[in-house]
């Protein structure tokens, strides 16, 4: 049972100033044991806030990042699973999901974690699984201003991975989950 | 009415601990424990337990007897402490000897004791009765005596010889059962409540792409979750816990290395010693349940009624002090005495002292509730010259921080408290 944070275009603090507050309440240090994020936090304080949740902290560079250190792409083994991590401004057209599809398949990993459009997706294909966490702020994107903040967490069980998507829709938090297996013989 | 007068051998120099004269030496016992720790970390490993339990061997056996010859052939100790082992023993001799310890007897005494317990323990039914009578002056460390002692009195091995390896074997296994029911993560559970609403999904194989669906999460529980009934929420708090006790433990005992789980003596032995552990320990509180149930504070069998016999007992058997106590100074025996209570005196004496009270606790045909009651009363009486001359402050604080205390005179005086006649 490994508890991991997929979160990203905060965009502190250009386009918003903190997290939702009941986002906060929830995430406390202590449950979560890696956090993925897909850039654009973008300042230095965002970097230690998350830091502070979990000290396993994955970051790729987002446009806006003031830190110009983070990877452009990277990659993780937790588990069972290898997970890939690219802000996804990079990949044109921007949300385009088989274009995405060719970046998993590149990077050679079960599920492909990117942002960019501040919209959370979660979407299957032959090569494996593409998530999108949204913004976890809510923050305007190069499409739209009606963005509902969200974020979200994974359950890694073995063979097992329960998606918990978390919004904020009209002030109140909703949560739903996604349940994909990943059978044995896929991938080697 | 006669006032009833405290018997003359209360009285006596012999037991009552004054301010003067034995501080100092109770003070170089203290000292003398504690140094003693360390070495009851190194001779722990040297036990050769029936069935894995870890015994602390240590020399404070000698204090008790006297004098002590200075190699034991049946504690095997490792060579580095064995110096400093007897300079030590022979110095608690010379101590006894000034207080007049009249715990009289050679050393023989101590081994007739182990070798009256061994042959005891190798029969073949073996006579409980009899165990009791023996361990009830205490049991001798060493050889692994006591953890099958104790295991036979709390009942958790059976009288008859040839039943304890089936009955450990079912007893060990029983407690991985248990473990493997009740500590199930909260993913396991999710998944398990799933599998019984849904049955598998197959579609998993069925849809090659598309956007995965969304489904409702059951009864709002997700990792996150800060609901008090939530089954995520709880096991955080319970690993919070489990974490708050393995620090309490280092911190408070950190010289007993069998309770970490570094060296390897203590993995090889904490898989059979937890399920002996957590049967033994279920056996010895099950008398004491009611007092940690906040529900029974005030009934016939909580903790306020046991105060209250203790109470009882000691304006039974030392009126004078239990007045100037009570009525007097006002010192509410909940104030001391619920920690003696509760914790069976473990938080008044050092680690060893707690092995020899409980060798009496757990043999004592009374039953432990009674006994525990006769021993406050007698660590009431023993100090009870102090405690006279003193107000609710000094009292109190006494009886929070009990002084070093020989425990064959705690244990003499409890004993006799049961042989007096009630008024």
């Amino acid at each position: 049972m490994v508890l991991v944070l997929a979160i990203g275009d905060l965009h502190i603090p250009h386009r918003a100033a903190d997290l939702p507050p009941k986002f906060k309440s929830m995430l406390v240090p202590g449950k979560i044991q890696h956090i993925i994020c897909t850039g654009n936090l973008c300042i230095k304080e965002v970097h230690d806030y998350l830091k502070s949740l979990c000290p396993d902290l994955h970051i790729t560079r987002g446009e806006y990042d003031e830190d110009s250190r983070y990877p452009e792409t990277k990659t993780l083994t937790i588990g069972q699973f290898k997970l890939g991590i690219c802000h996804g401004h990079q990949v044109i057209p921007w949300g385009d999901l088989d274009s995405l599809a060719m970046l998993q398949r590149q990077l050679d990993v079960d599920i492909l974690i990117a942002g960019h459009t501040h919209q959370f997706k979660a979407y299957k294909h032959e090569g494996g699984v593409v998530i999108n966490p949204g913004s976890a702020t809510g923050a305007y994107s190069s499409f739209t201003y009606d963005v509902n903040p969200s974020f979200v967490l994974m359950d890694i069980d073995g063979l097992r991975v329960v998606v918990y998507v978390y919004e904020l829709i009209d002030g109140e938090v909703k949560v739903d989950k996604i349940d994909f297996k990943k059978t044995a013989t896929t991938r080697s | 009415m006669v006032k009833k007068k405290v018997p003359d051998w209360l009285n006596s120099s012999l037991w009552a601990t004054t301010t003067s004269s034995s501080s100092s030496a109770d003070d170089d016992r203290l000292q003398r424990y504690s140094s003693k720790h360390s070495i009851i970390a190194d001779t722990a490993t040297a036990t050769e337990p029936l069935d894995g339990s870890p015994v602390p061997v240590s020399t404070p056996a000698s204090i008790r007897e006297q004098p002590p010859r200075p190699s034991k052939p049946e504690i095997k100790i490792k060579d580095k402490d064995k110096d400093s082992r007897n300079s030590v023993s022979s110095n608690i001799n010379n101590n006894e000897e000034d207080n007049g310890n009249s715990v009289a007897g050679p050393s023989a005494e101590d081994i007739s004791r182990q070798a009256q317990l061994l042959t005891e323990l190798s029969k073949k039914v073996v006579n409980i009765r009899e165990l009791r009578r023996i361990a009830s002056q205490g049991i001798p460390d060493g050889a692994g005596i006591r953890s099958k002692v104790w295991k036979l009195l709390l009942g958790y091995l059976p009288a008859d010889r040839s039943l304890w390896s089936s009955e450990l074997a079912k007893k060990r296994s029983q407690y991985k059962h248990f473990k493997e029911e009740l500590l199930i993560n909260p993913s396991e559970i999710t998944r398990r409540l799933e599998k019984s609403t849904v049955c598998e999904n197959d579609e998993a194989k069925s849809e090659s792409s598309g956007m995965l669906s969304r489904s409702q999460i059951t009864h709002g529980e997700h990792p996150l979750s800060l609901g008090k009934t939530s089954i995520w929420n709880q096991f955080f708090q319970d690993a919070e816990i489990m974490e708050q006790i393995d620090r309490d433990v280092k911190r408070t005992h950190p010289d007993l290395h069998f309770f970490s789980g570094d060296s390897s003596f203590a993995k090889s032995n904490q898989a059979c010693s937890e399920a002996d552990t957590f049967f033994c320990f279920v056996e010895l509180l099950s008398g004491f349940r009611d007092h940690f149930c906040q529900q029974l504070d005030n009934s016939v069998v909580g903790i306020r009624s046991t105060i209250t016999k203790l109470s009882q007992l000691l304006k039974e058997h030392d009126e004078e002090l239990w007045r100037h106590l009570e009525v007097t100074t006002k010192v509410n025996p909940q104030f001391y005495a619920f920690r003696w209570i509760t914790l069976l005196l473990t938080q008044e004496f050092n680690f060893a002292d707690c092995l020899h009270i409980w060798d009496t606790l757990l043999s004592d045909p009374e039953g432990p509730q009674e006994t525990l009651l006769r021993i406050c009363c007698a660590m009431l009486i023993l100090i009870r010259r102090r405690l006279l001359a003193g107000d609710f402050t000094s009292n109190l604080k006494l009886l929070q921080n009990y002084p070093p205390t020989n425990i064959s005179h705690l244990l003499y005086v409890a004993n006799k408290l049961r042989a007096q006649p009630s008024g």
